[in-house]
């Protein structure tokens, strides 16, 4: 069969095989591959990712890209790197899916594929952070309102800057813990630690930020 | 009574202490305060927001993965992953060297004279198998274009014949250099 054509197998009375081909465009073809892919749980859309079915990976991208978008967004602090992050994440997912085995839920295994690869590639200096928005941006409102807003946004890129300034796994188990709420268990699976590691870490983490804070004018 | 480990202060600022511990919280104002101190600096890590992009960007970023994708490396099983130039070029290059030697070993035998060797019929069937040879591997690399040749590691880096020359045995280099005044004396005449 070739692509934009469905083949129908209608049942005749006669008891023999009547064949009713139906043509589709192909672009019909490819929402219809992709509303089919969109109805499958993700462990079903892993197992006909890992046979080479683009159209369910794109659906697992669809559903997760924002969750690894923002866990790079934590880790680089601007959206242009997050990006690349986020499009580099995938690429890897895609390679390995035929080695993930379900041992644990498929964002897990995306956040992990994603603080990997952040790890990696985001160096333990202050990333380079979209720039706040100038007081200008506000003319057209109160004063006290912009100088409020100007304020929060600087703090903001402080505390920012002071999480990328943590050690890395400390850097990855605050953003997982804080941003998105992971249980410890599934940090420490992420991160290939123990529960009492995870939480050691999250302290020490918690207790640099205070300091560095502390520290800032 | 022992002081609120780490763990049991993420826990107390979390909300999850173990209620037999509750007690030394209460009555603690050292660990109380680092409570109080951490669930300050989450609240404040906590209000720093990823800014929301645009709405189109979901679908570039799929897009861009989709790309992305496109460009890899087939990574099929089985023997299909041998079907890629960064295999297949140096096997290639190597099967060419395999073949250079297996011309230039029967000439060492034979008599000097060149036009001796084109004589000897052994030697006109070693250059039909080598030609043979050749033609498998130019039709191997014969699409390959300069930068995938070059990505392949087959380009010439400066120095690498000299290092070569210098890798020779003694014998071979005294082969080489033979070789080398034939062909000028060849070109000369």
């Amino acid at each position: 069969m070739t692509h934009g054509s469905a083949v129908r197998n209608a049942w005749a009375p006669a008891a023999d095989t009547r064949w009713t081909v139906t043509m589709v465009s192909p672009a019909n073809a490819v929402a219809v591959a992709a509303a089919d892919y969109s109805a499958l749980d993700d462990g079903a859309l892993v197992t006909a990712s890992a046979e080479g079915q683009r159209g369910a990976f794109d659906v697992i991208v669809e559903r997760h890209r924002r969750t690894v978008y923002q866990v790079c967004y934590r880790f680089a602090g601007n959206h242009e790197d997050a990006s690349d992050l986020a499009q580099d994440s995938f690429v890897r997912a895609w390679r390995g899916i035929k080695t993930f085995k379900g041992q644990s839920a498929l964002s897990t295994w995306l956040y992990r594929i994603a603080v990997n690869v952040c790890l990696n590639r985001v160096s333990a200096k202050a990333p380079a952070t979209d720039p706040i928005e100038s007081a200008d941006h506000f003319a057209d409102t109160r004063i006290e309102g912009a100088q409020s807003t100007l304020l929060r946004e600087e703090r903001a890129a402080a505390v920012r800057k002071a999480i990328a300034s943590l050690p890395k796994k400390q850097r990855a188990t605050l953003i997982l813990r804080m941003y998105h709420e992971l249980s410890h268990q599934q940090i420490a699976d992420i991160l290939g630690s123990s529960v009492g590691a995870t939480k050691a870490n999250f302290f020490h983490a918690l207790a640099n930020l205070k300091k560095i804070l502390g520290n800032e004018p | 009574m022992n002081h609120l480990t780490s763990d049991e202060l993420i826990d107390a600022a979390e909300g999850t202490l173990d209620p037999a511990r509750q007690p030394h919280l209460d009555t603690c104002d050292a660990c109380r305060q680092q409570v109080t101190d951490l669930a300050t600096v989450l609240g404040e890590a906590l209000a720093v927001a990823v800014p929301e992009p645009s709405p189109l960007f979901w679908s570039h970023l799929s897009e861009r993965v989709r790309t992305a994708i496109d460009a890899e490396p087939q990574v099929a099983g089985g023997w299909r992953q041998w079907l890629r130039w960064p295999v297949l070029a140096p096997i290639g290059v190597l099967a060419l060297l395999v073949l250079t030697l297996g011309i230039a070993l029967p000439r060492q035998q034979a008599v000097p004279a060149v036009v001796a060797i084109a004589a000897e019929p052994a030697d006109a069937d070693s250059t039909d198998r080598a030609d043979e040879g050749f033609a498998l591997v130019a039709d191997l690399v014969g699409d390959l274009d300069w930068d995938t040749a070059m990505s392949a590691g087959l380009g010439v880096a400066p120095g690498a014949a000299d290092r070569a020359a210098l890798d020779l045995t003694a014998n071979e280099q005294q082969e080489l250099t033979r070789l080398l005044m034939a062909e000028l004396t060849r070109a000369k005449s």
